[in-house]
């Protein structure tokens, strides 16, 4: 009986006040878990009610900085790989993953400071034409050349 | 009894998906992206022509402020590199080997040789240690302040030992 009084002075009023408080923006309202920690990220779910509709959300952003993560932790674990196990294979794949990781540090930094529309999709577009040149390049000291691996064992020689 | 129906009723509503750290319930939309905001922001300063405020040149620099500016840095100059490496070997007649022998042939001395080694070892192994760093965070874990500021020392340590490792080799 006490438990349910003290449930009710809780949600007398309902959980609705709570939610408007804080402006009539879309804000999260985190509720600490005890018993179940959390390390993953908080994942933006927004349901919203029948009266007010959502503008529509893209999810691209979330997903490219999901992808970031990924090929960082797929970056590090080519390092042991590529010192263990040199080759083409290795090589190319080296190629690909610190072209596309440095294309997309470059972006976000790019993102920072670089700002109004006209110079940004001026940048982007450098940017995009450097990471082309960059790949090429690679791929053809793969090809042509002696490879990225032995390169860096080679020079480690000297 | 209607008492606890209700009370009931209305709390199964309130903790709606439990297992993500976050709720939501009866959001109001926003009137625009960030995107779009950061752009508002732009366009209106920069036609004004106002000046931006002193941040980096009057705030106090703390260690992870500069290890912060150092991993972009490092990034930056280590992209840098690798596409100048690229053009490098687009644009250049010789090979690999023949133009580490015409470096060879310098004869710099080895303390040029292991600052040289220096400068690319220490970017890479500290972009590394403090890009797993970001991954711990990235993770949710390691945001105490007294955590900030040891995982940093960490880094920085582990990266000079290791430069310092790959020298020898």
């Amino acid at each position: 009986m006490a438990a349910i009084v003290r449930l009710s002075s809780v949600c007398r009023r309902g959980i609705k006040p709570l939610f408007y408080q804080s402006a009539l923006l879309v804000r999260p309202l985190a509720v600490p878990h005890k018993h179940l920690e959390q390390p993953n990220l908080l994942t933006a779910r927004i349901h919203s009610s029948q009266n007010l509709k959502a503008s529509s959300t893209s999810k691209a952003a979330s997903l490219h900085w999901t992808a970031e993560r990924m090929l960082s932790v797929l970056l590090l674990a080519m390092g042991p790989v590529a010192y263990f196990n040199p080759g083409p294979v290795i090589d190319y794949s080296l190629a690909a993953a610190l072209t596309l990781h440095g294309h997309w540090g470059l972006g976000q930094v790019l993102t920072d400071y670089v700002h109004g529309d006209a110079k940004i999709k001026m940048a982007n577009a450098a940017l995009f034409l450097l990471s082309t040149i960059t790949f090429t390049g690679l791929c053809y000291f793969n090809y042509n050349d002696v490879g990225i691996c032995k390169a860096v064992a080679l020079l480690w020689s000297k | 009894m209607a008492l606890l129906l209700r009370t009931l009723g209305r709390q199964s509503v309130c903790l709606s998906k439990p297992q993500y750290s976050v709720l939501y319930r009866h959001v109001a939309p926003m009137g625009s992206t960030a995107k779009e905001e950061m752009n508002k922001f732009w366009d209106k300063n920069s036609r004004l022509n106002r000046p931006m405020s002193p941040h980096v040149t009057i705030y106090k620099w703390s260690v992870p402020m500069m290890m912060s500016i150092t991993h972009r840095g490092t990034g930056i100059g280590l992209s840098g590199a690798i596409s100048a490496f690229a053009v490098a070997a687009l644009v250049l007649p010789g090979s690999y080997p023949y133009y580490l022998d015409l470096i060879h042939s310098l004869s710099v001395g080895p303390f040029l040789t292991g600052l040289a080694k220096f400068g690319i070892a220490f970017p890479v192994s500290y972009h590394t240690y403090n890009g797993i760093r970001h991954l711990g965070w990235d993770m949710g874990k390691g945001f105490k302040i007294p955590e900030v500021y040891r995982t940093g020392y960490t880094v920085i340590g582990l990266s000079v030992i290791t430069s310092i490792a790959l020298l020898m080799i």
